[in-house]
């Protein structure tokens, strides 16, 4: 017997440079901004998932989240899954709940991200195996864009579009690391990365955190202001070198993780209102636009450039600014985009509200061995 | 860094040896496990094959921002390199590029694989390969630069 998961709360704090603040010190305000939003004792929560790569290398395992927390004699489990990692402990905590075992299960992501010594990029090229090494993330999502802009003559301008909409949601979104506005302009002409991908086709470096609590039914009429149910959740892994020539332009583990949440849930790409997908580089949100079903292949790119995926268009895509603006803290990110789905459709989602929103979407890709595979979760939420 | 995980697949990094599943045609490489990673076949009866060494682009990008080891602008391509007797799938690798200008890239381009030391893992060297574009058409360079061994750091 299965019963259904509920959101009851959330806890977002402000994504950015928090060199002031240390891992523990984001964990914590965190889990008091969700404590501030839902009103449940600690003795009422049984049990944690906890998201993160641990890139500062202060939060391993679940012990970081009992001290930060004063969450002890709880069972807590640390998710690894690249940058996949936030959105799969609240797929395990809706699990969790669902199969009976746990009726109120906190979730809650961190990452330190600025405060290796060694740098990301580095880390990136230098400590793969073979021929990983030498091998960025932007590189690894610009070979996509290399090729969807020769197999579908997408332009490098629809692509910085995707920079353009993410960049003016965040300057609305109280929580965006960077909340300025850019053109197309300004993308084509910031600093080559990783051609064709320019300085503002990339997410910043960011520190932050996020929690969400998961529960039952009966919970969520007790302490939430809007029932939202967890509708279906899927989760995927694919690879770049299986001669799966879709993975030459797309993301296979997205359409898979989504064709199992879509299935779980009973709704289809055209019923989602509001998405927040992952968009560690515009290509990626371009593509992940087809991958997810809300337009045909090869068409992310007037998707974008015609506003489809505005506030007010198909589908709002990232309101919150996305990774691009509002930052990308791994392990708190897909927590981080739960919440702000259920800000959405509870109503309190502020300057980036979309109306209207009966069924939100939220999506993470992620990159791992040796930068060959990919990972990919889906959880789509209903407002009942 | 042990230099042990280097030697585990040395002969497919030194000699374009690859694994075609006998179920599905595809072809496995750098590595070769007990399944294949397409059809699932599991155990999968994989035969030995020999890569060509010459192959097509099929996408990629130009790297800015490395670290100082690596010499920028560094092209990075996925490249099908196909079997040498003609037959059957090319495996799909991807690699760095060296003697290559970027803005001479294209998805199709041919390119060929020049083996070197790509770095040291411990004390040890090891050599695998990098593409090029065909020598008579490789641009920017009258060098000869393939075998290269000595000197310090990535080439």
């Amino acid at each position: 017997m299965t019963r259904d998961a509920y959101v009851l709360g959330r806890g977002m704090i402000d994504f950015g440079e928090r060199y002031e603040d240390s891992f523990d010190d984001l964990l914590e305000e965190a889990y008091l901004a969700l404590l501030d939003d839902v009103n449940v004792g600690s003795d009422e929560i049984d049990a944690a998932w906890y998201g993160t790569l641990d890139v500062a290398d202060e939060g391993m395992s679940g012990a970081a989240v009992a001290h930060a927390t004063g969450l002890f004699e709880t069972p807590i489990t640390q998710v690894v899954n690249a940058c996949a990692t936030g959105s799969d402990a609240v797929r395990n905590a809706v699990l969790a709940v669902e199969s009976g075992q746990v009726d109120c299960a906190l979730v809650i992501g961190a990452e330190k991200m600025r405060d290796t010594a060694e740098g990301l990029i580095s880390l990136a090229a230098e400590k793969r195996v073979w021929r990983g090494r030498g091998v960025t993330m932007p590189a690894f999502f610009g070979m996509r864009a290399t090729r969807h802009m020769e197999e579908y003559g997408t332009t490098r301008e629809q692509i910085a579009e995707v920079s353009v909409k993410n960049h003016r949601h965040g300057s609305m979104y109280p929580h965006a690391h960077y909340k300025f506005e850019c053109s197309v302009d300004d993308v084509l002409s910031s600093t080559t990365i990783s051609e064709p991908l320019n300085l503002y086709d990339c997410c910043p470096v960011t520190d932050g955190a996020a929690a969400v609590l998961i529960g039952t039914e009966d919970l969520a009429r007790e302490h939430a202001p809007e029932l939202v149910r967890v509708a279906g959740t899927g989760l995927s892994s694919d690879s770049f070198v299986r001669g799966n020539d879709a993975s030459l332009t797309h993301f296979p583990a997205t359409r898979d993780a989504s064709s199992r949440a879509y299935e779980a849930s009973g709704y289809g790409p055209e019923d989602v209102d509001v998405a927040e997908v992952h968009d560690c580089f515009s290509i990626t949100e371009l593509v992940t636009y087809e991958d997810l079903g809300f337009c045909e292949v090869g068409d992310g790119g007037r998707f974008v450039a015609e506003g489809r995926a505005d506030l007010d268009g198909e589908v709002a895509v990232n309101p919150s600014g996305g990774l691009l603006a509002k930052g990308h803290p791994i392990g708190a990110t897909g927590v981080a985009q739960v919440a702000e789905i259920y800000e959405q459709l509870i109503g309190q989602a502020g300057d980036v509200q979309v109306d209207g929103v009966e069924v939100g979407l939220q999506h993470n890709i992620g990159v791992g061995r040796n930068a060959t595979g990919s990972v990919s979760c889906v959880n789509v939420l209903e407002r009942v | 860094m042990s230099g042990i995980r280097y030697s585990r697949d040395r002969r497919q990094h030194d000699r374009l040896v690859a694994f075609e599943c006998q179920d599905c045609g595809w072809v496995s490489y750098p590595e070769q496990r007990r399944t294949c990673k397409r059809c699932g076949a599991a155990p999968a009866e994989f035969e030995e094959v020999q890569l060509a060494e010459r192959g097509e682009v099929q996408t990629y990008v130009v790297q800015s921002r490395l670290p100082e080891e690596f010499e920028t602008p560094q092209p990075v391509a996925v490249v099908d390199l196909p079997q040498v007797d003609g037959e059957g799938e090319p495996a799909r690798v991807y690699g760095l590029l060296t003697e290559t200008d970027g803005d001479d890239l294209e998805v199709g381009r041919e390119v060929v694989a020049r083996y070197r030391e790509l770095f040291t893992a411990g004390d040890r060297p090891v050599h695998s390969f990098k593409f090029a574009p065909p020598r008579a058409e490789s641009i920017g360079t009258d060098g000869d630069g393939a075998g290269d061994r000595g000197g310090e750091g990535e080439r």
